[in-house]
């Protein structure tokens, strides 16, 4: 397995060139680029500009491991309104368009989300058929579209079963599932949900969870890896079974409040014990 | 389907519309024979496409049409979606009501741009007497509040999760079949021998979606 993270770590007031090196001295083998999250990447950095982005991560001696976003929280592919729905298609297209440029096999779209106004079977129902059309253009460009897991903030697709039947529905070789083994704390367990997709894994976002803490126990929060209440063992053993040898991508939710560059080699460090089974 | 509505196009269709087309040609129009239910395509005039797609699940996809001369012995006609309506639809409408058929008319203004809701309120106006109003976004107000439910009262009660943007009817346009939260977006009118159903909240997503109480309407409504 490879090692990765995103670029929306690296520290608001540093330099792409900067942040490169961090990563790379730090151990990572390759970068998650999130479109629209960092300047040097956004929804209008021209094919050009996109091609010089791939080639600066070439010469710091990474690669980029897959291309991310979080723009479908605010266009959601389950929109009602066309319009927005729309622009939800065309930043898949975009994130498609800028792995192959970047030589990158998989993006990550967040598929759907729920919320009061606009109710589950529509979600369901727009997400299927919105992926069918992105999954042939993600085909035609030799990359996969993993839906991520974000269960308790997309109100959607909770359980692996559901996931999986979701995945049927879509029924596209070239749509599965990033999975993020920090985002199913309250209602499941990781390991389960690897077992149960194995092949149709595009990468797996990586982060620990602290879970039902508080003076109430009602609050679960993300932390730093080894830290939480995550089974690693448990998810080092999952991957082995259905043989995952992709990429492991950070993601970090919590973040360190000073010496930012810390947590780049300690995620490292602790990235490296998961994946050598020294648990 | 490409269609302007000139003000000349305009005057041909109200006069159309306003002396049954059987009359025009000094004779009886013929009445309802058939019994075909159909769903009229307006690509590129209907602003909701899954409401189409309700639609046409509902009733089978072999009731869609794009043609509308296919329209001419229909006993049910539905326009989903409708934003800008065409001079051909608007005489194939009339067409039906006066052939004594029922048309649902869904209104797609609340997805619709700007100008073609301009033209989309003209037409139902001058047309169809039915007075229509800009759309409003129930949403941000019922956020953490009751969720906007259209509650239908004709042919049966029905309860239909609203569709985020309603286009309010004039109470005065015919008899009223729903409403949310004291918004008429449902009246029924006599429209030559048929009847003119016209919906402000958009019902065929509902369908489209599953929703067990929507299918109910329809299916009271059209049988």
């Amino acid at each position: 397995m490879k090692k990765s993270i995103g670029d929306n770590m690296i520290p608001k007031d540093w330099g792409l060139a900067q942040g490169l090196e961090l990563v790379k001295r730090a151990g990572y083998d390759g970068i998650e680029l999130w479109l629209g999250d960092m300047p040097w990447f956004q929804m209008n950095t021209s094919d050009a500009d996109v091609r010089a982005l791939g080639r600066a991560v070439h010469s710091a001696g990474l690669v980029v491991s897959n291309v991310s976003t979080g723009l479908h929280w605010g266009s959601p592919l389950s929109a009602r309104d066309p319009s927005v729905r729309a622009r939800a298609a065309r930043i898949v297209e975009r994130q498609i368009e800028t792995a192959s440029l970047l030589g990158a096999d998989a993006v990550l779209v967040v598929a759907g989300l729920v919320t009061e106004e606009i109710p589950y079977n529509e979600v369901y129902q727009r997400s299927v058929e919105a992926l069918k059309p992105l999954g042939d253009t993600a085909r035609q460009a030799g990359v996969r579209i993993g839906c991520e897991n974000c269960n308790a903030e997309q109100r959607f697709l909770m359980s692996p079963r559901e996931f999986w039947q979701f995945l049927n529905d879509v029924n596209h070789p070239a749509v599965g599932i990033h999975l993020d083994v920090g985002n199913i704390h309250d209602n499941g367990f990781a390991e389960q949900w690897i077992e149960i997709h194995g092949p149709r894994i595009t990468r797996i976002h990586v982060k620990d969870v602290l879970r039902h803490r508080g003076r109430c126990g009602d609050q679960s929060v993300y932390t730093n890896l080894l830290l939480g209440d995550n089974n690693w063992p448990a998810i080092r053993a999952a991957l082995t079974k259905v043989g995952y040898d992709g990429w492991l991508v950070a993601e970090m939710e919590a973040r360190y409040r000073y010496a930012p560059d810390q947590q780049f080699f300690d995620t490292a460090q602790a990235m490296d014990r998961l994946i050598s089974g020294r648990l | 389907m490409t269609v302007r509505l000139t003000r000349r196009q305009f005057l041909e269709c109200s006069a159309a519309v306003a002396v049954p087309l059987g009359r025009r040609l000094g004779r009886a129009s013929p009445e309802v024979t058939g019994t075909e239910q159909l769903v009229l395509d307006l690509d590129p005039h209907c602003s909701l496409r899954e409401s189409l797609a309700g639609y046409a699940a509902a009733l089978e996809r072999r009731a869609l049409r794009t043609d509308v001369s296919s329209l001419a012995r229909c006993a049910v006609l539905i326009v989903p979606a409708a934003a800008e309506i065409p001079t051909q639809v608007v005489g194939a409408i009339a067409a039906c009501l006066d052939r004594g058929g029922l048309v649902i008319l869904e209104s797609g203004a609340g997805f619709a741009s700007e100008r073609d809701f301009s033209r989309h309120r003209a037409v139902l106006r001058d047309a169809f007497q039915v007075h229509i109003d800009s759309p409003i976004d129930l949403w941000p107000e019922a956020k953490g509040s009751a969720i906007p439910y259209v509650n239908f009262t004709w042919p049966v009660a029905a309860t239909v999760r609203d569709f985020s943007r309603v286009a309010p009817l004039a109470s005065g346009a015919g008899e009223i079949i729903a409403q949310v939260h004291g918004l008429v977006v449902g009246i029924k009118r006599r429209f030559g021998r048929g009847n003119l159903i016209v919906l402000g909240s958009p019902l065929g997503p509902a369908l489209w979606a599953g929703d067990i109480e929507a299918r109910q309407w329809l299916r009271a409504v059209i049988r």
